[in-house]
């Protein structure tokens, strides 16, 4: 046990005297959460994207345009431009044939246009014609550029969708026909429903179909909308189909997206840490220092379990600050979590620590060990889910995630801070992480007693 | 004291030690002498217990040498090759951890500490971290490093590589102070003179062999000859390394010639040649031969080659 201690402590007071690890232990944390926090926008108090640029060209000269013009001006995620800037400064409205040269032009000012042309309501099919030029450079956003524009259009303007069917139907029964049709409409919904039958008739010609009424109403009696659930009023089809959600895990998280998002970082950042100090062996190695202490009454494997103690104990109080640092900078619950906080760390950076002696193990240069290092902490990081929902990956794919130890760290550091389980809850997750430890601790001793780390 | 029979170890394909055997008597300093590759460091890697022997066995007092012998581990110290300390420790921790691992701790740790840092002249400066040391200073507390739980059998691997005259001279002083006091002593060295000025007994060893065992005079004993006569190779002196090559042997090396009489040549015989060619006596130089002559001798190589 003694040279155990005696290892332990020397490692920390290598650990101590060099004032490049102190300070990517205690500072670096701080760093990295504030950058990743802007980086994804976590403390932003409304998430999605903002201020897209979208050219926007009015062709149709249906009023109805215009007002969807207005409606996506209101979009937060657009920022829409309707005027071409000429070289004297002085603007005019942009029109169809501006757009394409705009776009192909190196620093485009915009990427994504919408032409609201001639035909925008026709006779010959139902529905809007819109055009939508891109340049997509990005696929995620092209998407989400769609759908924010069939969104703005089906909120906000629905009698659009109206007017096309009223054109439809005038292409088949002819204008005197569809007249008498509306008229006949006007009258039997006024003498149901009461309301001046002349206006409903216009109403009925101009496409609105009393929906925008309808919301109105349904606005002003109260009911679901106004306790402030997922409901969006000006929304026609969150109006006919209506979804409560309720939120039944991590409702009462502060800063839900950081929180969901932290884990991954936290483990990435310890794997990249610890792989770093486990290369020490190599160091040690190649200035003889295993010859001394192999001479002394000191084993290899206490040589090994120093180590694993040792980056384990780092691993703890890396992630602790880490997280700290998320408490104090993305304003997630820390503190009132702590002790099972720290249990989730100490397993693990005893996970995250095994790794780093495997890789010293099966290593035959540090260099090695390092590029190792980064393409596997890279690939268990990819499958594991800190990049990116594990749901987005194929699925022959998840299989392989669960055997990550990012993945089961993700797993407890969200069971703490997102579920709020308590240690029942959270002991399988920790048995799972002790057997990925102990497995790959097995590997490692087993290969370091042939490997070269200490030929 | 130590004793090691027909030891063989093999790195794959290489022979690095090939059937050693050695008697080492307590008290003794024992100088092991080779090139760069010779096995030195083999040797004292197997006698520390780093490496287990292909054949052949190794007993300390008796007792069987192995890994897991922790009896053993306490009677031996290793001074590795390389400066195997921590860089950025002071003097005094590096000492102190050391020190740990062989079970010393307190009072009796910190004494020894300050003995040891005493003795090679380090103790004003040991609190600072000792990659700022000098290589001399680094040495000399890679010595003491190994000294501090007071070993019996102390292994030495070229302990002086890289090291200024007056730092050699303090490790030279220490160890034979050491040794005065009773410290059986294996130094490994590539410097024929550090063998001549340290050891009471003389191994050469080349390509895994010991190749000879003894005393310096043992050794020395050994040549066919008793004295070396060097004389500078010029035209002048061709005609006498003529008439004398037949009586003994006779090698040139950096235009000197260097002529190893036979037993039984008289060297009268020589100088009444040299007169006779009219070569005046300051041209010549009389010598005891050397372990390098030894070394020479027995494997036809030099042995800084
Ligand atoms: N770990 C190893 N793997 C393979 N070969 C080795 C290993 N260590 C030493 N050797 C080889 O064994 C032979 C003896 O090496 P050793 O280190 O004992 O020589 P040495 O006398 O100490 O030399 P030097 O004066 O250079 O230190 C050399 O040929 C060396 O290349
Ligand atoms: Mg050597």
């Amino acid at each position: 046990m003694r040279p155990l201690l005696a290892l332990l402590r020397k490692d920390f007071l290598n650990f101590f005297r060099s004032k490049a690890a102190v300070s990517l232990t205690f500072l670096t944390p701080f760093a990295m959460i504030y950058l990743f926090g802007q980086i994804f926008g976590v403390n932003r108090k409304d998430s999605g994207p903002s201020g897209i640029p979208l050219a926007v060209v009015n062709a149709s000269g249906n009023p109805a345009g215009d007002r969807l013009i207005a409606a996506l001006r209101n979009e937060r995620s657009f920022r829409v431009v309707t005027e071409y800037v000429l070289p004297d400064k002085s603007r005019r409205p942009l029109t169809e044939a501006d757009l394409k040269p705009l776009m192909q032009k190196p620093g485009a000012d915009f990427r994504f246009a919408v032409v609201l042309p001639a035909d925008l309501v026709s006779d010959s099919s139902f529905g809007l014609h819109l055009k939508f030029l891109s340049n997509p450079r990005n696929e995620i956003e092209t998407q989400t550029v769609n759908g924010l524009l069939q969104k703005t259009i089906f909120s906000h303007v629905p009698e659009l969708l109206g007017q096309s069917l009223q054109a439809r139907a005038k292409k088949f029964l002819g204008e005197a026909r569809l007249d008498q049709f509306n008229r006949a409409l006007a009258g039997v919904v006024s003498s149901s429903f009461g309301g001046d039958r002349a206006e409903i008739d216009r109403q009925l010609a101009a496409g609105d179909f009393g929906i925008g009424e309808l919301m109105r109403g349904r606005r002003g009696t109260g009911g679901a909308a106004a306790d402030g659930k997922a409901e969006s009023g000006g929304d026609v089809f969150s109006q006919l189909v209506r979804i409560e959600t309720e939120q039944v895990v991590g409702a009462k998280v502060r800063s839900p997206q950081a929180t969901g998002l932290v884990g991954g970082w936290a483990i990435q950042f310890l794997l990249f840490a610890l792989s770093a100090s486990a290369t020490s062996l190599f160091r040690e190695r190649d200035a003889g220092l295993f010859q001394r202490l192999l001479a002394s009454p000191v084993t290899r494997a206490q040589i090994l379990w120093s180590k694993f103690l040792y980056g384990v104990a780092l691993g703890v109080v890396q992630l602790l600050v880490l997280f700290v640092a998320a408490g104090s900078l993305l304003g997630i619950e820390v503190l009132p979590y702590l002790p099972l906080l720290t249990l989730v760390c100490l397993f693990a950076a005893a996970a995250c620590t095994s790794f780093g002696m495997l890789l010293a193990a099966i290593s035959s240069s540090p260099e090695a060990a390092s590029g190792l290092a980064t393409f596997l902490i890279m690939l268990m990081s990819g499958i594991g889910g800190a990049w990116f929902p594990i749901s987005l990956l194929p699925e022959f794919i998840q299989q392989f995630s669960r055997l990550t130890l990012v993945y089961w760290s993700m797993e407890g550091f969200s069971g703490v801070l997102w579920a709020r389980h308590g240690l029942l809850q959270l002991l399988p997750t920790l048995g799972i992480l002790a057997g990925i430890t102990a497995i790959v601790m097995t590997i490692a001793v087993w290969r370091f007693n042939r490997g070269k780390i200490f030929g | 004291m130590l004793q090691l029979r027909s030891v063989t170890k093999r790195y794959g394909a290489l022979v690095a030690l090939h059937d050693v055997s050695l008697d080492l008597a307590p008290g003794e300093f024992f100088g092991l002498l080779g090139p760069n590759g010779a096995g030195k460091s083999t040797t004292m890697a197997l006698i520390a217990g780093l490496r287990e022997p292909d054949s052949g066995t190794l007993a300390l007092d008796g007792q069987p040498l192995s890994a897991a012998s922790s009896t053993a581990r306490l009677a031996l110290g290793l001074v590795p090759q390389h400066i195997a300390l921590y860089p950025e420790l002071s003097a005094e921790q590096n000492l102190r951890i050391f020190g740990e691992l062989y079970g010393l701790h307190g009072r009796e740790l910190r004494a020894r500490i300050d003995d040891a840092l005493t003795a090679v002249q380090l103790h004003e400066r040991r609190r600072e971290p000792i990659k700022q040391y000098s290589g001399g200073m680094q040495r000399r507390l890679n010595l003491v490093a190994a000294l501090l739980h007071r070993p019996k059998l102390l292994l030495c691997d070229e302990p002086t590589v890289g090291v200024d005259p007056q730092s050699r001279l303090a490790i030279f002083e220490y160890l034979e102070r050491c040794n005065r006091e009773g410290l059986t002593i294996i130094y490994s060295t590539h410097y024929m003179e550090e063998a001549t000025r340290l050891c009471s007994r003389i191994g050469i060893i080349d390509q895994g062999r010991i190749l000879a065992l003894g005393s310096l005079e043992e050794l020395l004993q050994r040549l066919p000859f008793e004295e070396e006569i060097r004389f500078p190779a010029t035209p002048a002196t061709d005609p006498l390394a003529d008439q004398i090559r037949p009586h003994g042997e006779l090698t040139t090396l950096d235009h000197q010639h260097r002529f190893r009489p036979r037993p039984d040549f008289r060297l009268s015989a020589f100088f009444a040649a040299a007169e006779a060619l009219g070569l005046p006596p300051r041209l010549f130089t009389s010598q005891r031969p050397t372990l390098e002559a030894v070394f020479l001798h027995l494997t036809g190589r030099n042995l800084r080659e």
